[in-house]
């Protein structure tokens, strides 16, 4: 009784699907072009994800420490941090901080994901526009994100120009370009008309209290710019103690996600300001005029205790393990919770609590460890794979 | 200690192969006097100190096709392949005679690949490896119970099984399933106190020889290899398949773009998957027959009863009839004079 009978028709159903087998092996093979490009112009990133790996490594069993550095000079520089032990407790600081009748945009957030931030907000009265074009679609459609950096992968293009006609009431053809210029139009006012921006962070430096967020579309510039309050939710697990570090952790997670360079890397480490009347320094110029990050635990203290699962807390979310899953090419994200495929077991067990799903997963995956030989950090899926199966197999 | 026939929390396919291992010592729990049967006029060594290791997987090959077929058909049907386990006793729920199918796939070339164990031992001795089997006391390894999440039960049966060849004298094995070797090699030493037997597979036995015979394969052909997940990524054996394949007069070793050695695909049948998603397995199978069919290839070469059975499969049901697929012991036996 592991697997799970809604589970399983889930998965058949993915299965059966053939846009989403289409859209998948499209993906994965500039996926694989792309990164082998990126890795051999800059072969030094091997290396250095080597390096990362220790950084993380240190910096995971010190999580509470560095937060509360990053949080210290986060307010230093006028801005405001919280630690968040559950995601109850982060659910709570956000939305003290939101209110209700708000406009928000939001930037594409795993973490946001993890705790249902978008529906929790909609629930108490405020709008929320996605502004990750991928992350846009699927929220139209209803549809759950199918993969970390590519929520839409499944989605064809005949798919989203059928959504975005219905949108506009134009009868829009199935043209790339024309559909992200679509997007463009539809969500241009919202970023200058929005209350507040919500973003997440792919890692955070506890010495300057500087957040990085990656990104390409430019969408991530304008939410976290342009309206008045800038809100980051933080997995803790995305800090590490210096600056340099950060940016080592950063080009690792971008080179992976198949870019020889992004075309943004945003570093926000506090509310925008001016000095340049009589020097005096005020909060609020053409930026945010308050930035709240909210560092939140939620389970990841545990998780880290557990020698060999700890490592499902190393990951960088460049998603590259997924390309290399053969059963994620029939089932996208459906192989998956809030976090997709092998690794993402752990996260649904250990984080998510979703136990059912947790064991659903953990007996889905192969253990055929192609997503290790990807992954920058190594991480050993198949052996995490095997000790959650124990735990469910021989529970103490 | 193991049980017998306990409730499991675990997929009900899993469950019943774990069962079989801790009744009859193999992963169908058949009758043990059957199990020696393939190695019948094979003339070994009377001494064990080194021994082949023969496994469960090529011997029931035979057996567990139609299993995988009739869970398929379940996967299918019913969105539910625990229900023919369920309802117990599957192979009279299948209308499989075990008996009769088990002293077929034993029998020479009676079907299955037990034919591939003759094969493997025949190029060992070709390339001067002198041999003992333990026959009915080669105790099952008890790998799937491992990855299935029966960690403990593994670790119980690991401490019987190296009390038998311990007390049978064994020394050195040489392993021919990937997962019974990897189990021995790596896992062994940490389940079972002691354990100091050197555990190598049979392509490493063969690649170090290999200059002690000559190997010209009959025609010459297009060969592409799949590496199996366990040789490959868990226990690093990706060169010496490829050496020794490119030793053999005839062969051209053919390659797939972006997913040969540590890249090699998962035939689908990884972790038990076979038995839990019997549908999306088979769906792996053609994928990856796809992807080496691409190379040209003539024969798709593996070592590994699970792949060889997923690999069998997913060409028939490409409906591609131009290409073989065969365990690499057996074109290595073809190569021999």
């Amino acid at each position: 009784m592991t697997i799970s009978k809604e589970y399983r028709r889930e998965l058949k159903e993915a299965h059966a699907n053939d846009r989403i087998r289409l859209a998948v092996s499209r993906a994965v093979k500039s996926y694989r072009t792309n990164t082998n490009n990126a890795l051999k112009k800059f072969p030094q990133t091997l290396k250095m994800a080597e390096e990362v790996r220790k950084i993380k490594e240190h910096s995971i069993q010190h999580m509470w420490e560095l937060a509360g550095q990053a949080g210290q000079c986060i307010e230093e520089n006028h801005g405001k941090a919280y630690m968040a032990r559950t995601a109850g407790d982060a659910l709570a600081i956000i939305e003290g901080l939101v209110g209700k009748g708000k406009l928000i945009v939001k930037a594409k957030s795993m973490t946001a994901d993890e705790i249902d931030l978008r529906e929790h907000l909609e629930k108490a009265g405020n709008e929320v526009f996605e502004t990750d074009l991928g992350e846009f679609i699927i929220q139209k459609m209803g549809h759950r994100p199918m993969h970390i950096l590519s929520p839409a992968i499944h989605v064809p293009r005949e798919d989203v120009a059928k959504l975005f006609s219905e949108i506009t009431g134009k009868e829009l053809p199935p043209d790339i370009p024309q559909l992200v210029a679509t997007a463009r139009e539809l969500l241009r006012e919202k970023f200058f008309r929005a209350d507040i921006g919500i973003s997440g962070a792919n890692v955070v430096a506890a010495d300057t209290g500087t957040l990085f967020i990656i990104e390409n579309e430019g969408n991530i510039r304008l939410t976290t710019g342009a309206p008045p309050v800038h809100i980051a939710l933080v997995g803790m697990e995305k800090l590490v103690p210096a600056l340099d570090e950060a940016f080592k952790v950063a080009q690792v997670t971008w080179r992976y996600a198949n870019y020889t360079v992004p075309s943004y890397v945003n570093m926000v480490s506090g509310p925008s300001k001016t000095g340049d009347i009589e020097k005096v320094t005020t909060y609020g110029a053409h930026g945010p005029k308050e930035l709240h990050v909210i560092f939140m635990d939620d389970g990841r203290t545990r998780l880290a205790a557990n020698p060999i699962l700890r490592q499902a807390l190393y990951c960088l979310r460049c998603g590259g393990c997924l390309y290399e899953c053969p059963v994620f090419g029939l089932t996208a994200g459906f192989f998956g919770d809030k976090y997709f495929a092998g690794i993402g077991a752990i996260w649904a067990k250990e984080v998510t609590g979703n136990l059912e799903k947790a064991s659903s997963m953990a007996y889905t995956c192969l253990t055929c460890g192609r997503c290790r030989v990807r992954c920058p950090m190594k991480i050993d899926v198949p052996e995490m794979i095997l000790a959650l199966r124990k735990s469910i197999a021989e529970p103490e | 200690m193991a049980k017998r026939n306990v409730i499991r929390p675990i997929p009900a396919g899993l469950a019943y192969i774990a069962d079989n291992i801790n009744s009859g010592d193999n992963i169908l729990g058949l009758h043990k006097a059957n199990k020696s049967r393939w190695a019948e006029g094979i003339d070994f060594s009377n001494d064990t100190s080194t021994v082949f290791f023969a496994g469960c997987g090529y011997q029931y090959s035979a057996m567990l096709e139609p299993l995988v077929t009739a869970l398929i058909q379940a996967d299918r049907v019913s969105n539910n392949p625990d229900l023919p386990i369920k309802l117990g006793g599957i192979s009279r729920k299948l209308g499989v005679d075990a008996a009769g199918l088990f002293s077929k796939a034993a029998s020479r070339d009676g079907g299955g690949d037990s034919s591939v164990l003759r094969d493997a031992v025949k190029v060992l001795k070709a390339v001067g490896h002198d041999l003992g089997y333990l026959g009915e006391d080669e105790p099952c390894c008890g790998a799937p119970l491992y990855h299935m999440g029966l960690q403990n039960e593994f670790a119980a049966n690991a401490v019987k099984a190296y009390e038998r060849l311990k007390s049978a004298g064994v020394r050195k094995i040489i392993g021919i399933v990937p997962s019974c070797t990897h189990a021995l090699s790596s896992l062994f030493p940490k389940a079972a106190p002691g354990f100091d037997i050197v555990v190598r597979h049979f392509i490493e036995a063969v690649a170090e020889n290999m200059g002690n015979a000559r190997f010209k394969y009959p025609d010459p052909v297009k060969v592409a290899y799949h590496d199996p997940c366990q040789l490959g990524r868990y226990m690093g054996l990706i060169e010496q398949p490829r050496a020794v394949l490119r030793a053999v007069e005839n062969v051209e070793l053919v390659e797939p773009e972006w997913t040969a050695g540590e890249w090699s695909t998962c035939c689908g049948g990884g972790g038990g998957f076979e038995v839990v998603f019997p549908d999306m397995s088979r769906t792996l199978a053609v994928n990856r027959v796809a992807e080496l069919a691409e190379t040209g290839a003539d024969i798709i070469v593996t070592q590994c009863p699970g792949c060889l059975m997923q690999l069998k499969a997913g060409l028939k049901d490409l409906k591609n009839d131009a290409i073989e697929v065969v365990d690499l012991a057996t074109l290595l036996a073809r190569s021999l004079p």
